[in-house]
């Protein structure tokens, strides 16, 4: 009969421990869950061409700024964060340690500005095929991107004059 | 005047008054020394005169002069660059579609290299061939590059910084050059111009038939 009870005992301890955590974790929900994408895009490159730039719009939907500390991708041996600023019209990119989304904000990976690098392809990247980027963020979550790749020369992936640089 | 007529007129306007301003008439830069930081420094200096030029393409040497009689579009970037130079280039391939038989056989696209260490001109050509719009690829020595670069207020500098990333970047201008058909630099067009403004510069600097 004691033993009944305590067993009975422990079940319901393991229970409240085993509803608590769940319940931590929906309260403290992942920063990959706070973050939407739309429009990811990577460009076409021409032959030989040994990067392409990846980009996309990122919406936090948090009330936290967000960071993406890293990317990573099986379609070349390097990913890297990037940004270029126009400085009197002379284009200068940098590799930079990540990249933030403000709380309750957008972060604009566009050409000319912000950009996930796929540096060395090993296949080349064309047109009509999607390729996979996995985006981690400071607390360790991971969201993955499928992304269709564009080219710049049709009317569809091509810019207009009016795009900003350095958001 | 029909209304067409007009709002071409308008924006015509409009264009030159946008490149007048954009075209600074006696404050621009030119190729710069580098400093510690590897930055290309600008310096303030006369409007840049231009003029002829001979750089090495995948079929030999071609001189700016070669053109004469076309309207010459030229553009300085590097094939390792991964996201301006393929911008630029984009635009001007779908404006170079939009373009009659005619304006395209009076017109030259030139990309010029401004990083012979890694783009030799054959890989130089693979990359403009890319983008179907008749681009001749060139470069030249360094030395070569730097005098041109002077003379068109290009300025351009190899990126030492350990936050530069796995392949090394040039900083560089990315203006589009417009060369009218005797050779004379007229006019730089912003990065990122679009395809339209690209088709109507070139409407409005051809030589009329």
């Amino acid at each position: 009969m004691k033993t009944i009870k305590t067993i009975q005992k422990t079940i319901t301890l393991l229970s409240f421990s085993l509803l608590s955590v769940l319940s931590s974790a929906n309260a403290l929900a992942s920063q990959a869950d706070d973050i939407e994408i739309t429009e990811p895009f990577a460009r076409e490159v021409p032959p030989g061409a040994p990067a392409s730039a990846s980009f996309m719009t990122l919406e936090n939907i948090s009330d936290a700024p967000i960071k993406i500390i890293s990317a990573q991708s099986a379609v070349s041996k390097v990913v890297e964060l990037h940004t270029h600023t126009n400085d009197n019209g002379v284009m200068r990119m940098r590799q930079i340690p990540f990249i933030e989304v403000p709380a309750n904000g957008m972060a604009f990976l566009k050409p000319g500005g912000l950009h996930i690098m796929l540096i060395e392809p090993i296949n080349p990247i064309k047109q009509g095929q999607t390729v996979s980027v996995t985006l981690t963020f400071e607390d360790g979550s991971q969201k993955q991107v499928d992304m269709p790749v564009k080219s710049f020369m049709s009317k569809m992936g091509q810019m207009n004059g009016h795009s900003k640089v350095a958001e | 005047m029909n209304p067409k007529l007009i709002l071409s007129v308008v924006l015509l306007g409009a264009l030159i008054g946008a490149g007048a301003l954009l075209y600074p008439t006696n404050q621009t830069q030119v190729a710069a020394p580098v400093n510690a930081t590897g930055h290309a420094q600008l310096i303030s200096n006369d409007r840049p005169a231009g003029g002829d030029f001979t750089l090495t393409g995948v079929a030999g040497e071609h001189s700016l002069s070669d053109f004469k009689g076309k309207l010459v579009l030229i553009y300085f970037g590097y094939t390792f660059c991964p996201d301006i130079c393929p911008t630029n280039l984009g635009n001007l391939s779908v404006a170079y579609r939009g373009l009659s038989q005619a304006q395209k056989d009076n017109l030259q696209i030139l990309f010029v290299s401004v990083d012979p260490e890694r783009d030799t001109p054959q890989r130089l050509q693979q990359y403009a061939g890319y983008f179907e719009a008749n681009v001749l690829g060139l470069t030249g020595t360094p030395d070569t590059l730097a005098q041109i670069a002077q003379r068109y207020g290009v300025v351009y500098a190899k990126v030492d910084d350990v936050n530069n990333g796995s392949n090394y970047a040039v900083d560089h201008s990315a203006f589009t050059y417009v060369v009218d058909a005797q050779g004379k630099l007229l006019t730089q067009l912003p990065h990122a111009t679009s395809p339209d403004d690209f088709i109507a510069a070139i409407q409005l600097y051809q030589p009329k038939p």
